[in-house]
């Protein structure tokens, strides 16, 4: 369940990241100076990578949790 | 049937991405189920990247257009001299006449049509926006080329033209013009290029006239 919630959690966050990325985009296209090309790469893209990577990191296996180690007999 | 431009294309494939983005935030439980996996794949990483790489090939396209270049205060005076009426300033030659494509015009001739040479133009491009958005840029008159006007930004259209090869003179030295041993813009043979410091003794051509 509260694996669940943090996968959540991570797709909204990359997904508004990547919306916000988006609209940056769209910005940039629209306004056609040598300026937008720099909004472009340096903020639309920016928000683009780090939605991306947030979104296929939530998709990686939780690490398991490793069960305490019995004893080891002494002989 | 007219077909949409790849620019309404791009915007569609925008707006399309965005709101799958905004349905799988909004509810995010749809993306248990296999189906709602594969869309969440698609719109938060298949997408994004297409939307990215086509955005980055229209804003490349763009930055070559006479416009873009000449949107820079800089530049205002370089735009200006395009309209120069004297058939001896070669850049105001070759716009005026189409020998090269008007709304690529600077593009046209101040790339490196080398290996490469597109990649190396926009790292120049991208070296001159820094400049004037965050250093000092310098005055129209300072601007300097980083190296000598290579001819073979010239010979890549006039070579095996009939007006340039029939020439007796370019025929003489030919070898020189290819070998970049003589310059053919700074050898006394064709030196008035944008010539800004003689801008205001000129007469200027207007479209139409």
């Amino acid at each position: 369940m509260l694996q669940k919630i943090q996968i959540e959690r991570a797709l909204r966050f990359s997904g508004v990241l990547l919306i916000l990325g988006i609209a940056v985009e769209i910005i940039s296209l629209v306004w056609e100076k040598p300026l937008a090309f720099l909004l472009f790469v340096g903020v639309g893209g920016s928000l683009t990578f780090a939605g991306i990577v947030i979104y296929l990191y939530s998709l990686l296996p939780p690490a398991l949790e490793t069960p305490p180690q019995p004893p080891s007999k002494i002989s | 049937m007219n077909l949409p431009s790849p620019e309404a294309l791009l915007y569609a494939l925008l707006v399309i991405t965005a709101i799958l983005i905004a349905i799988i935030v909004v509810r995010p439980s749809i993306t248990v189920a296999t189906p709602g996996k594969m869309l969440a794949f698609v719109a938060f990483c298949v997408l994004p990247i297409l939307c990215g790489s086509m955005a980055a090939s229209t804003h490349i396209e763009r930055s070559k257009q006479t416009k873009f270049c000449l949107s820079c205060h800089i530049m205002e005076p370089y735009g200006k001299s395009l309209y120069v009426d004297d058939p001896s300033y070669i850049p105001a030659a070759h716009f005026q006449n189409h020998r090269v494509p008007p709304d690529e015009t600077c593009y046209t001739c101040h790339t490196d049509y080398g290996l490469y040479g597109g990649v190396r133009a926009k790292l120049g491009g991208l070296r001159h926006i820094y400049i004037q958005y965050f250093g000092t840029p310098p005055r129209p008159d300072d601007v300097q080329l980083y190296k000598p006007y290579n001819n073979r930004e010239c010979l890549h259209c006039h070579a095996g033209a009939r007006s340039f090869e029939t020439n007796a003179v370019h025929a003489a030295i030919r070898d020189q013009l290819v070998s970049n041993g003589m310059s053919c813009i700074s050898s006394g043979c064709h030196d008035t290029v944008h010539n800004l410091k003689d801008q205001s003794k000129v007469k200027f051509w207007t479209p139409g006239q």
